[in-house]
């Protein structure tokens, strides 16, 4: 394969998204929001066949020199990636598209440019066009996030806005320090030094700190459990699938390729895993929505997947991978179908919510499955992913992997208690008599009697539907990803074939 | 050293500001932060070189490192484009310093 083809996984969202602005059709705007993802979804699968003979391809822009040229690189772990989010974007760009959220003013453009964005931070291998790629990402997710969701969210907004643009300026601080310590920004680059000097490993902390910022990982997940929930479903749905899943691959890439061994402040990684999956779960005790909870059990699953970079073996990276995607793909599911279901009932409240489990049979054997899979019960893919992980943490050799297996076990216990509070809530109690419905008007019409007929269309349930499938598949189904996931680790830790495609030469 | 102080200064006053209530303030308090990231990049560029970066023209010795300069631009041009955006929220929310809500068009209740 000539690896000038991968610039059309950017190119083509990038054009589609400038034709949504021209050509306002209906039909024409869903038609491109569907293929776009699908035609990343194929290209990913392609390169992930293709992989299996040829680790590494890599393309210098505009044919300059290797290792001066912006290269865009692909391996096992980015065409992971893209399939993935791929598929959970499709899956939630089907949700917007069914509630009629698409209609709203240029949301089919943003969605595809935020896309491009996502698409773009995987396949560069230069740092600062990481940075760019991200802010192509996170723009448009700022006007998203003004267009959908509850009033609440103009205040949420702005803090969104603010703290990712101060995350995005300690990126790019952080990537200055690393030009002026390495004298090069790019990745393979910076590998290919061999040593680490105090100077570079500072600079590179600062840039990881503004990746997991990005990621959500504690201390610094307060801006996404407040943001997220108060956008619309399908929107949170989509951030959850793209946004913080590229600040961890970025901390995958990064890390794994500057250091190539544990850094000597590797302990730092072990401290904030366990702050993250604790934390995110006590705190979802205090919520009293939905979907607030379920933020909370996005940030617990950052914790999880930082477990393979802070254990660092090609075990805790593969098994890491594995519930990158999991969480992905268990997320979006649990969240279009909590969607689907604010959607009919016109809240998440708990107040407002109760005994939806004789109402709503299909919705509930979709919500049991999802949160099993959350919490890691069988038949989900969440048994294989925490696991693994427990696993590759006890065949570890490192300091901190006997704490980290005690948070994991402890995180999904109350984990676990978080989320029965969260389902005997909504799910058991009295029947409601009576709802809030959507009113096209004014947005929340007033209370109103809830008759039988009341119930979550199936077309609503579908994408929910489709993801929560795919998770169960995962279970059964788990021996098809693992390989990908183990060759994806050894590309992390065996870097030669990388600096190989990207310099030319070793 | 002056540019190390520069970048001090810019921050310290970048933070004063982003700690304050008013969305206006923190915008200005994030321009500073980000022209002390632009100082930041400018510096790791060896700021002793002054020459302009045209082959032709400058001994190699002297000529600038042109990266970080286009680093810059970069930077520039995102930060002013979210910057507007920032603006044009603090008009469009509510007024920070009372409760009231921002006018949506949607019904709701206090």
């Amino acid at each position: 394969m000539n690896p000038a083809l991968l610039l059309l996984i950017i190119a083509v969202p990038l054009f589609a998204s400038a034709m949504t602005v021209i050509i306002r059709a209906r039909v024409f705007e869903r038609a491109l929001l569907l293929a776009v993802p699908v035609f990343v979804f194929v290209f990913g699968i392609v390169l992930l066949v293709y992989h299996q003979q040829v680790p590494v391809i890599a393309h210098s822009v505009g044919g300059y020199e290797d290792g001066l040229a912006i290269p865009f690189v692909s391996d096992t772990f980015t065409a992971l990636m893209l399939t993935v989010t791929s598929l959970a974007a499709f899956v939630c760009c089907l949700f917007l598209i069914t509630t009629g959220e698409d209609q709203y003013r240029f949301v089919p453009s943003l969605v595809l440019m935020m896309l491009s964005g996502v698409y773009g931070a995987f396949l560069t291998g230069d740092l600062f066009n990481l940075f760019v790629f991200i802010e192509v990402m996170v723009l448009p997710s700022y006007a998203l996030i003004a267009v959908t969701g509850t009033w609440r969210r103009l205040g949420v907004g702005r803090m969104f806005v603010i703290v990712n643009l101060l995350i995005s300026t300690i990126l790019v601080i952080g990537v200055g320090f690393v030009y002026g310590a390495a004298g090069t920004v790019n990745i393979a680059g910076i590998a290919a030094i061999g040593h680490v000097s105090p100077q570079l490993s500072l600079a590179v902390g600062f840039v990881l700190v503004a990746f997991l910022g990005k990621a959500g990982a504690a201390p610094m997940h307060g801006w996404l459990i407040r943001s997220y929930p108060n956008t619309s479903a399908g929107m949170m749905a989509l951030f959850s699938a793209l946004h913080t899943k590229v600040g961890l691959y970025a901390v995958y890439r990064v890390y794994t390729a500057v250091f190539g061994q544990p850094a000597p402040w590797a302990w730092v990684l072990v401290a904030l895993v366990v702050l993250t999956i604790l934390l995110s779960v006590i705190s979802a005790f205090g919520e009293h929505r939905a979907r607030n909870v379920l933020a909370f059990t996005m940030s617990n699953g950052v914790g999880h997947i930082l477990i393979g970079v802070a254990l660092m073996t090609a075990a805790a990276l593969s098994a890491g991978m594995y519930y990158l995607i999991h969480h992905i793909i268990t997320m979006a599911g649990l969240l279009l179908v909590l969607g689907a279901i604010e959607q009919t009932y016109g809240t998440g409240a708990f107040k407002k919510l109760s005994g939806l489990a004789r109402r709503e049979k299909p919705a509930t054997v979709l919500m049991v499955l999802g949160l099993f899979s959350i919490i890691g019960l069988p038949p989900t893919s969440g048994l294989w992913g925490k696991v693994g992980l427990i696993l590759a943490s006890a065949s570890a050799d490192r300091p901190g992997s006997g704490i980290i297996i005690t948070a994991i076990v402890i995180g999904s216990v109350i984990g676990l208690m978080a989320l029965q509070r969260m389902w005997s809530n909504t799910f058991w109690g009295k029947d409601m008599t009576i709802y809030h419905p959507d009113s096209k008007q004014t947005g929340r019409a007033p209370a109103t009697e809830l008759t039988d007929d009341v119930r979550i269309p199936n077309r609503l349930l579908m994408p929910g539907a489709i993801m929560i499938a795919v998770s169960v598949f995962l279970f059964f189904g788990a021996q098809l990803v693992i390989p990908f996931t183990q060759r994806a680790a050894e590309g992390l830790l065996n870097i030669t074939p990388y600096l190989e495609a990207v310099l030319g030469h070793v | 050293m002056i540019l190390a102080v520069t970048v001090g200064v810019l921050t310290a006053g970048g933070v004063y500001l982003l700690l304050q209530r008013s969305m206006v303030r923190a915008v200005f308090g994030l321009t500073l932060i980000s022209h002390a990231a632009n100082f930041a990049l400018l510096a790791s560029g060896v700021p002793a070189w002054r020459g302009e970066p045209l082959a032709d023209r400058t001994d190699i010795a002297v000529a600038a490192d042109p990266l970080p300069q286009a680093f810059v631009l970069t930077a520039i041009v995102i930060t002013l484009a979210v910057t507007i955006f920032m603006l044009a929220m603090a008009v469009l929310g509510h007024d920070d310093d009372q409760y009231r809500t921002p006018e949506t068009g949607e019904a709701h209740q206090q």
